[in-house]
């Protein structure tokens, strides 16, 4: 049993990623990109989804799932159009499959109304041929539309077809015409221990006619891992003989609950028309199958397994369990080339044996499963390795050894591979955005459905890597910063109207690697922020001097503090006590920083900036007050040593150096940090010009510089706490600490303790 | 070493180390390892018993200036200052101490609880007495003397 939960947890991973493929697939269909891959990958998604739903007995998923695919199926033989509304629905429908998927990871239930009702819809388009119809409308009689509830038992058919396209031994099929049953019979190790015997029960159905058994040996694991108790043999028993359906259930009776039974094929009257086989298979054979999706599948079954024997194994095999439809269609020339020649070749001229076609799809992307733990070790231990070789370094310069040296240059080589191994165990666990923006599409849908609001979402930058622990974290303040902005940035449609925008507003999601770091920007084409309602909140939540003077970009940003509310009903999106402090105060705990702008009607952007990866960094380590600090390169823009007549006095306390005409604050490093009280002349040390992430420029005044180096960031927080104007800390060649600036934080304290008196409550809520 | 007479249960190691004329003790299997003192980096913006940190085999480890957490004055640092590695729930920290005396064993029945006399420091920090050879010894509440980081955090 545990295996086989091992199984399904590998299933549902594949789903994740199944979901995934389909709903970038429908983005791309929605942005006029329908052409037949991306309308094949998108089947496939589903269909490979419900194939491995089927294996588990996952029904509720499995029946969706076969409405979904039926409608996709017609999409994709150019039955059904690709139109904008129909892609809404198709995306609203796998947003209804995720949440079945999701319901049968967990052992819940997914709101079956809904669910019943996008089945209902998705059934009316497949029926009316893509047009949109009120639900209800379901299937004319023409082509008779496979509703959820009767689909499972006479025409669902993935598992029979899949276990026929496993014969060892293909079986022969005694008769076309009449319709032969096709029972596949799976029993699980329960029927074992209860002591019934499979023998017996195809015995049984041996006694309603002549009978053909295939083994299906597809789930048999290696001796080694092979439980002897356990079930894994699978039979595919084909029945020709005029009986019905219920009197081959009554021979599994007694096992009912401990096998799975899939009955399938019988003589098929209602379905006559599709049935000239002959025809099909002509049609096959010039790779012209066309077919009305819905009746048509249980036909394909028959001309499948009556292929010429040996051939047909290795074809349908390797593909994802592939059911009878999905194996025509490809056949199709164009979309899946790999199928043509194979299936094509198979029909014309039996081979002993084909080769095996293609791998399953899953192997397709060979990945490795790696649990995190492992990395993390790995990327520790690269981190000491750093450490030790820039120890050794130094401590063969201090022995004096020319740098010409043999022992110097095996160093320099070391160094080399070290920072290798270390780019290379770092790549291990860099990511691409990607996972946490493919979950935006379906909370922008959902927010906008609930808000009344009709918004488009538009992601750029989805390749952009960052390293996995980042990641992990991403996700929650960008649903905040997403729902934050459809909720209050966008106006209502009416509200657009008025203002002459168009009516569907745009919500922008991008991510790009600026000075070493992430940022994630979040914006909205809406009413942007209400200043003057922003301002007079935070006066009356006395987070603000009531005559308290500040710039249009400090009034944004009062958002940020804890206990601020704009809206004035507490709505189901945003307004969950949640507020925009608690976004900055997560995305702080990651050393990151949050900013927003905003232009009136225009909209705002919100600015998340993180660094890339919380483990190396490329630093100056300078002197300050007898102090060896680092700041990182990325801030640096350029170092220079000032003139004194450079250094111009601004107001009593402050400095400004005065850089090719333009005047940049100085910040004494050594003041600021408190390692020195008294001020130096600027002229008397170096000058690092750094710009901070709000694109601000700041002169910061260090005694000297030591010189370039790649440190590994070692946490503060660990062992003690959060440092303000501290990023973290790392550990130099000497085997001391040495810590790593934060340039911004610093700057904006020196910014704040020159204006703390004329502003003495604004930054009091922090 | 092990008296007869002791239970096994109740009994306990302690190190005892020296601050100025005062003894005081931790609980053994708080304590990691004991190292002499190497210069730390000072922290910005930390209370003066912060000494700074240091590298612990590639950890940064804070020490704390025990003395001056207990509000003696703060300690020079010589080269027979030590430092006691502890471990207090999920962190480790590094304590300034002026020397290691011994090690204790001691029976729960022997820590008697402080006198009212005692300043709030004091009685914040020392968990009990110990009274040995007619010496007397503080057992530091090590769990105490850090939530005023956790506060400071936040």
């Amino acid at each position: 049993m545990d295996e086989l939960e091992e199984i399904k947890v590998t299933f549902f991973q594949e789903c994740d990623e199944l979901l995934a493929d389909l709903e970038n697939g429908l983005l791309a269909m929605q942005s006029g990109d329908s052409d037949g891959e991306t309308i094949n990958a998108v089947f496939r998604a589903v269909h490979s989804i419900k194939g491995g739903a089927g294996a588990f007995g996952l029904d509720p998923l499995v029946r969706f799932a076969h409405v979904f695919e039926t409608l996709l199926d017609g999409v994709r033989s150019h039955k059904i159009d690709v139109t904008v509304e129909l892609v809404r629905e198709l995306l609203r429908a796998a947003d209804v499959l995720a949440d079945h998927v999701q319901a049968a990871r967990t052992d819940g239930v997914v709101d079956e109304a809904a669910s019943a009702d996008m089945a209902a819809v998705l059934a009316a388009l497949t029926a009316s041929g893509g047009r949109i119809a009120p639900v209800g409308g379901v299937a004319p009689p023409p082509a008779p539309v496979v509703t959820p509830d009767d689909e499972i038992g006479s025409s669902f058919k993935p598992m029979a077809i899949m276990s026929l396209a496993n014969f060892d031994e293909p079986a022969e099929l005694p008769s076309l015409g009449g319709g032969a049953w096709t029972v596949t019979f799976r029993p699980k190790t329960e029927l074992y221990r209860n002591a019934n015997d499979p023998l017996l029960l195809l015995r049984e159905l041996e006694r309603l006619g002549p009978i053909t058994v295939a083994i299906n040996d597809e789930t048999l694991p290696s001796l080694s891992e092979m439980d002897p108790e356990a079930a894994y043999l699978a039979f595919t028993v084909t029945l020709d003989a005029p009986v019905t359906e219920a009197q081959i259930q009554e021979v599994f009776e007694f096992v009912e609950g401990d096998c799975d039974v899939e009955i399938t094929g019988g003589p098929a009257p209602a379905e006559a028309p599709a049935l000239d086989i002959a025809a099909l298979l002509a049609a096959a054979e010039t790779a012209q199958i066309e077919m009305a999706p819905p009746v048509a599948e249980p036909v394909v079954a028959p001309p499948v397994a009556v292929a010429p024997p040996p051939v047909i194994e290795p074809v349908a095999e390797p593909v994802a369990p592939p059911a009878p439809a999905s194996v025509a269609i490809e056949a199709h020339p164009e979309p899946a080339p790999e199928f043509t020649g194979v299936l094509a070749s198979a029909i014309k001229t039996p081979q002993p044996k084909a080769p095996p076609a293609n791998e399953p799809v899953a192997n397709a992307q060979a990945t490795i499963r790696v649990d995190p733990e492992r990395i993390d070790r790995l990327i520790d231990l690269v981190g000491e390795l750093v450490i030790n070789q820039a120890m050794l370094a130094q401590r063969v310069i201090e022995s004096g050894l020319a740098s010409s040296s043999s022992v110097a240059l095996g160093l320099d080589e070391l160094e080399q591979l070290t920072r290798q191994i270390q780019d290379g165990v770092m790549a291990i666990r860099a990511q691409p955005v990607k996972s946490v923006f493919q979950r935006m599409p379906r909370l922008v849908r959902e927010v906008a459905n609930m808000t009344g609001k009709s918004v488009r979402l538009v992601t750029e930058g989805e390749s952009t890597e960052v390293d996995k622990t980042v990641i992990e974290r991403l996700g929650e303040p960008i649903t905040h910063m997403l729902r934050n902005a459809i909720d209050h940035g966008l106006e209502t449609p009416d509200e657009r109207r008025a203002a002459g925008k168009p009516i569907e507003g745009t919500v922008r999601l991008a991510a790009l690697h600026r000075g070493g770091r992430i940022v994630i920007e979040v914006g909205d084409d809406g009413r942007g922020i209400n200043r003057k309602r922003v301002y007079a909140i935070a006066v009356e939540k006395e987070l603000i001097a009531p005559d308290a003077v500040l710039s249009d970009e400090e009034i944004d940003n009062l958002i940020f503090l804890p206990g601020f509310s704009t809206a004035s009903t507490v709505s189901d999106i945003s307004g969950r006590g949640v507020g925009m402090d608690v976004v900055r105060r997560s995305v702080q705990a990651l050393g990151g920083r949050i900013s927003i702008s905003s232009k009136p009607g225009e909209g705002s952007v919100f600015t998340l900036s993180l660094p890339l990866t919380l483990a190396v960094l490329d630093g100056m380590v300078v002197d300050v007050a007898g102090q060896t600090l680092v700041i990182p390169l990325t801030a640096i823009v350029e170092s220079l040593r000032p003139k004194a007549e450079e250094v111009k006095g601004l107001g009593p306390q402050g400095a400004v150096l005065s850089v090719r005409d333009s005047f940049v604050p100085l910040v004494d490093i050594a003041n600021a940090l408190g390692f020195r009280s008294d001020k130096r002349a600027p002229h008397e040390g170096v000058v690092l010009l750094i710009e901070a992430e709000d694109g601000g420029r700041a002169a910061l005044v260090a005694d000297a510089i030591q010189g370039q180096r790649q440190v590994v960031i070692k946490s503060l927080e660990s062992n003690y706490r959060q440092v303000e104007g501290i990023a973290a800390a790392t550990i130099l060649g000497d085997g001391r600490v040495a810590l790593i600036v934060d340039v911004d934080a610093l700057v904006a304290m020196r910014r704040r303790d020159n204006t703390r008196p004329t502003e003495p409550t604004l930054f009091a809520a922090e | 070493m092990t008296e007869p007479n002791m239970n096994l249960l109740d009994r306990r190691e302690l190190i005892s180390f020296r601050i100025g004329e005062q003894e005081f003790c931790v609980d053994i299997m708080a304590v990691r390892e004991i190292r002499g003192w190497t210069p730390a980096t000072p922290l910005p913006q930390s209370p003066p018993y912060i000494c700074g940190v240091i590298n612990l085999r590639g950890a940064v480890l804070p020490i704390m200036d025990l003395s001056a957490r207990l509000g003696f004055a703060t300690a020079v640092t010589s080269a027979r200052s030590v430092i006691i590695v502890v471990k207090v729930g999920e962190r480790m920290i590094g304590l300034l101490v002026d020397a290691v005396s011994d090690i204790l064993m001691i029976t729960d029945d022997m820590l008697q609880v402080a006198p009212d006399v005692a300043c709030d420091r004091v009685r914040s920090f020392v968990r009990g007495l110990i009274s040995i050879d007619s010496r007397m010894i503080s057992l530091i509440a090590l769990d105490r003397l850090l939530p005023e980081l956790e506060q400071m955090a936040a």
